[in-house]
């Protein structure tokens, strides 16, 4: 009896941390990255709503729950409300098989990094009924341009997490955090695959140089476009939640979880609390990075968005899995082999990718007809 | 035709884009992926779009990424310019025309003050030329700040940071205008034989500071897009305009000298002191996308160069004609007269006819936007809708110009 009480109560406990991380990480990030951006484009930002600006999106968050809850004449009923109250159940879910630190888990899972997977491409779904229900040509290609590259982009996803489930010799999470105790982070092993995983994740959460779905400047607001008020602010704390599940989910995959130094030294109720502040900061650090990327690089296009995942990532990936695969069976002392292969890997990947691709447009200049007589 | 999506009325534009669909379906040219006969959309572009830069309407035909069809519609920012003009002396219409392209409003005003003065064939001082000059290629730096600034910004976030880089240089260009004339925007400096005020103290030793300090940003500007392989992907060997097409539509300013048409008003139809000045007309060979936001770099390069000299050529003397009172009314001579201006858009002309009273009997702008627009339906077919957007960006509009 005492045992289903606690069960339950356990069960309550995680879904409301799992919320409380979705809002609170959305409405930080949301501050977060426009005081960033605002420093890298030299203006200020939001910098009136308390202290530097800290409270402007709890006042944002206000004001869309102010609004009037409009529906298109055209729209699906039906489906128009379905869409934003399923956007998150990704975000939500994701987060059951996460070990915030020691002891704080929801659940062991022995498919852990098969259901990561899984429910990541939750979202997707959510966005196409959005997009679809609402009845507008912006929404539905911007709904569509979501579905084709959300499904592209899972595979090198996928390929760059056998990688972990290789090396670790489980899918459980928990053992691939066990297995990077003592600094020896995965992503030490396999930076390629960790490079491959991460440019997946941002096309996954439809961020910028990916952030095609939702091109403002081509689709005024993609798939998103009919919605305003709290329906509207759902898509939109998903996809700054995103930011921060995605890069929880790399760091617990690739940069030892919540191990750091003095990981363990405090010690309540079984649960470890520097190790929250260590996951936490690693996490924030890829999330700086999220934000970096996307004022950094032009927005890609559909045909060379699609050119990029299935023609480059993809290929690579799979052969990183082969080599990887090769090392593993045959070279006797295979994490340095490992280590090599995938430093070298990782170093000519970014090296040659840009000489690469501004060699094939350089001869594409030349090329190209003078119209000039 | 069968429509998913139709609206309950739509009007004359859409209904021109569905007409053509239906006859290009009869004439057997229409999409057929997979038998499915009927996959065009007609979506409205505008009025209010984030990349249109203005209340440009584009009626757009898509067949799934690819535009097939462009229908541009104008007439959302019309405030009948050139009607007013009938009910106002010459004199009084100076700072309507600031209004007409507001982003460059001193060289519309330069434009008309020019014809003004060729009809009533009043003489401009020398030093009010050059300070002319400065103004106008001053404005040009901003206009063209503009331009590259916001089309950048459709390409991407990266574009916003490039935005607010060009924005915080045109700002010093505006400070200067305001105090040289109490205005950021509409300055009604310009005046009949000269302009309204001389130079502050002080005033041309800031501009040089500016123009000292002003290559070195371009070139920041240059090293963060020019070399940046994603951008060079979306811009080179897009949208390109021929040297016929140039001559068909009537394309000018740098979107002419894209293409290799050394077309410079400054050069081939000279006014004011710009024969005195040494400065090159910078053209590129490609004129797609990439070609046309070179130009407009290097066309920054060039006003700079134009300034300085200018600056040091500075001759005294009083910067209106006659007394301090500049002529308030005129009543210039019957007859008609067109002059074509160099703005930083293309050649802004201004044709005006007189009947002999106070008033203008007729007045009629020639933008440069509004010819360069119409090549936008056989520029954005056939490419990506993330092409046009971009290519509408590169030719860059004024909407305050093409609906006057």
């Amino acid at each position: 009896m005492v045992d289903i009480i606690v069960g339950i109560l356990r069960a309550i406990l995680f879904v409301v941390i799992s919320y409380a991380v979705v809002f609170v990480a959305a409405l930080v990030n949301i501050v977060f990255e426009r005081r960033a951006l605002a420093f890298m484009q030299d203006r200020h930002g939001p910098n009136r709503t308390g202290p530097h600006g800290v409270l402007q999106s709890i006042a944002d968050a206000f004001k869309m729950m102010g609004k009037e809850d409009f529906r298109p004449l055209l729209a699906d009923p039906f489906l128009f409300t379905l869409a934003p109250v399923t956007v998150m159940i990704g975000a939500v879910a994701i987060q059951l098989v996460i070990p915030y630190t020691g002891g704080l888990m929801a659940t062991s899972l022995n498919v852990g990094i098969i259901f990561l997977v899984a429910i990541t491409s939750f979202t997707t779904l959510s966005i196409l009924l959005g997009g679809w229900s609402s009845r507008n040509k912006y929404s539905l290609v911007g709904a569509l341009r979501a579905a084709a590259q959300m499904i592209s982009y899972e595979i090198p996803m996928i390929l760059g997490l056998i990688i972990v489930a290789m090396v670790v010799g489980s899918l459980r999470i928990e053992a691939v955090v066990a297995f990077q105790s003592g600094y020896e982070w995965i992503v030490f092993y396999a930076p390629f695959s960790f490079l491959i995983f991460y440019i997946a994740s941002i096309a996954e959460l439809n961020r910028g140089p990916f952030d095609l779905p939702e091109s403002e400047s081509e689709l005024v607001s993609g798939y998103g476009t009919e919605y305003s008020g709290m329906r509207f602010g759902m898509f939109f704390l998903n996809e700054y939640a995103g930011m921060t599940i995605m890069s929880m989910v790399a760091v617990t995959l690739f940069f030892g979880g919540w191990m750091g130094p003095f990981a363990g030294a405090i010690d309540f109720w079984g649960v470890d609390w520097i190790g929250i502040v260590w996951f936490l900061a690693k996490t924030y650090v890829l999330v700086f990075a999220l934000i970096w990327i996307r004022l950094s690089l032009p927005r890609l296009q559909v045909d060379q968005l699609m050119a990029f995942a299935w023609k480059v990532l993809i290929p690579l990936g799979l052969l990183n899995i082969l080599a990887t695969a090769a090392i593993m069976l045959w070279v006797p002392s295979w994490k340095w082999g490992l280590a090599v292969f995938s430093w070298v890997a990782f170093f000519a990947f970014v090296g040659l990718l840009d000489p690469i691709l501004k060699r094939r447009l350089r001869k594409l200049r030349e090329r190209q007809p003078v119209v000039s007589a | 035709m069968y429509d998913q999506f139709e609206s309950p009325e739509p009007d004359e534009a859409v209904k021109l884009a569905l007409r053509r669909i239906d006859e290009a379906t009869a004439r057997g040219e229409g999409s057929d992926v997979d038998g499915l006969a009927f996959n065009e959309v007609v979506v409205n572009m505008g009025p209010q779009h984030p990349s249109t830069h203005g209340v440009l309407r584009l009626v757009v035909t898509l067949d799934g990424e690819l535009v097939k069809d462009v229908i541009p519609v104008i007439g959302y920012l019309h405030r009948c310019k050139e009607k007013l003009a009938e009910r106002r002396t010459y004199f009084q219409y100076i700072p309507i025309v600031d209004r007409t392209e507001y982003v460059a409003s001193i060289n519309c005003e330069w434009a008309y003050v020019m014809t003004v003065e060729k009809l009533a064939g009043i003489q401009v001082t020398r030093r009010a030329e050059f300070i002319r000059v400065i103004t106008g290629e001053l404005m040009r730096i901003a206009s063209h700040l503009v331009a590259v600034g916001t089309f950048t910004a459709d390409l991407s976030p990266l574009g916003t940071a490039m935005v607010f880089y060009m924005f915080r240089d045109r700002e010093i260009i505006l400070d200067l205008m305001e105090e040289l004339t109490g205005a950021r925007m509409m300055f009604n400096y310009f005046r009949f034989g000269g302009v309204r005020y001389d130079l502050p103290d002080g005033w041309t030793s800031k501009c040089r500071d500016y123009l000292q300090k002003f290559p070195k940003m371009i070139k920041e500007y240059e090293a963060l897009v020019d070399d940046n392989a994603i951008f060079l992907q979306r811009t080179q060997g897009k949208g390109v305009i021929t040297q016929q097409d140039v001559i068909d539509y009537g394309i000018t300013g740098p979107n002419a000298r894209a293409s290799g048409v050394e077309l410079d008003l400054r050069r081939s139809r000279p006014y004011s002191v710009y024969p005195e000045l040494d400065f090159e007309v910078r053209t590129e060979q490609h004129g797609d996308i990439f070609d046309r936001y070179r130009v407009r770099m290097d066309e920054m390069r060039e006003s700079v160069k134009i300034i300085e000299q200018c600056l040091d050529m500075l001759p005294k003397g009083p910067v209106q004609v006659g007394s301090l009172r500049a002529p308030y009314v005129i009543t210039p001579p019957p007859g008609s007269c067109y002059v074509g201006q160099e703005n930083p858009r293309g050649e802004f002309g201004t044709y005006i006819e007189s009947d002999g009273s106070r008033y203008p009997y007729r007045l009629k702008y020639r933008d440069p936007c509004f010819c360069n627009l119409q090549i936008f339906p056989k520029l954005l077919s056939g490419n990506k809708i993330a092409d046009a957007v971009a290519i509408s960006g590169s030719i860059d509009l004024v909407l305050g110009g093409i609906d006057r």
